[in-house]
């Protein structure tokens, strides 16, 4: 047993350095300590928005709503799915209230994974009255990168 | 060597020879660290400080263990039981995360956003692995007489 021992430790120890030369040499290297608590789905599980990937997304029957610029929802956007840019929430706001009246899913969406914009969204939303809201964290490009359907 | 000891020889080897592979089939971790990170956070089990070096470590272990596993016989017991211990918190990660309700993929075998949200099958094919590693032990005690 002592033995078995000593060679799990070895094995844990040439693992443990090949991982830390092979994060110094790797291209897509990651820092050793990153804050996740300021990462965007820590922001939305701490402000209670509810958040989803892109294979939950393309199953949703909800309503979607983009939070990305209005140039950016011309090119292409998911079906349906109403434009409410950030810096433009409050043009919409009767559209936005009237979704929140009837208390139906609303899932929001902006470019990628580092984008905070449909976050920021759906804490404006959440300050009239919205609870029923998810937030689609994979954003528009996997959408459209994985074969999800764009209406354009 | 009898008969019977070449049939658990045979049984330990075959069953190293899956545990490797599925360790190995999970290769995708070397190559898009950032999105394993991304996995092992939305496990929500570690302190953040935590997130990233288990990130980094994890795949290099399995790998390390499989290398163990196909190439080195004499380490082939620790490797074992290193298996072992990985494949039990990566149960318990997912039952815990599946009671809490989860819309998220493990991130065992991809990171494709489009990856189905894990499920208790994921926890069913990790009982398997353990009781294949399990097997290897026994084949192993076994062949030897």
């Amino acid at each position: 047993m002592g033995t078995t021992l000593k060679r799990a430790g070895m094995i844990l120890l040439v693992s443990g350095v090949v991982a830390v030369v092979a994060n110094t040499v790797h291209p897509r290297r990651i820092p050793w300590v990153q804050s996740w608590s300021n990462h965007v789905e820590a922001r939305a599980r701490e402000a209670g928005v509810r958040v989803m990937p892109l294979s939950v997304a393309l199953e949703a029957r909800a309503r979607f709503v983009d939070a990305r610029p209005r140039e950016e929802f011309e090119r292409g956007r998911i079906p349906a799915a109403l434009s409410v840019p950030l810096g433009e929430w409050e043009d919409a706001f009767a559209l936005l209230a009237d979704l929140v009246e009837s208390n139906g899913p609303m899932v929001l969406y902006c470019g990628n994974r580092d984008c905070d914009d449909a976050l920021l969204l759906a804490l404006e939303i959440q300050t009239f009255g919205g609870t029923n809201l998810f937030l689609y964290s994979d954003g528009f490009e996997a959408w459209e990168e994985h074969g999800g359907p764009v209406e354009r | 060597m009898t008969r019977d000891q070449k049939i658990y020889r045979f049984a330990h080897w075959l069953a190293c020879f899956i545990v490797a592979a599925t360790f190995l089939s999970g290769y995708h971790k070397l190559l898009r660290p950032d999105d394993f990170a991304l996995a092992v956070y939305r496990f929500h089990l570690l302190p953040d400080v935590w997130v990233n070096p288990v990130a980094i470590y994890l795949p290099w272990l399995e790998v390390g263990v499989a290398f163990c596993l196909l190439f080195v016989p004499r380490v082939r017991v620790a490797a074992l039981w290193i298996a072992l211990a990985l494949l039990v918190l990566f149960t318990g990660g997912i039952a815990v995360n599946l009671i809490r309700g989860t819309a998220f993929g493990c991130g065992c075998f991809g990171a494709s956003p489009a990856a189905k949200p894990m499920e208790w099958m994921n926890v069913a094919r990790n009982g398997a692995l353990v009781l294949l590693v399990f097997l290897a032990l026994y084949g192993k005690r076994k062949s030897a007489g």
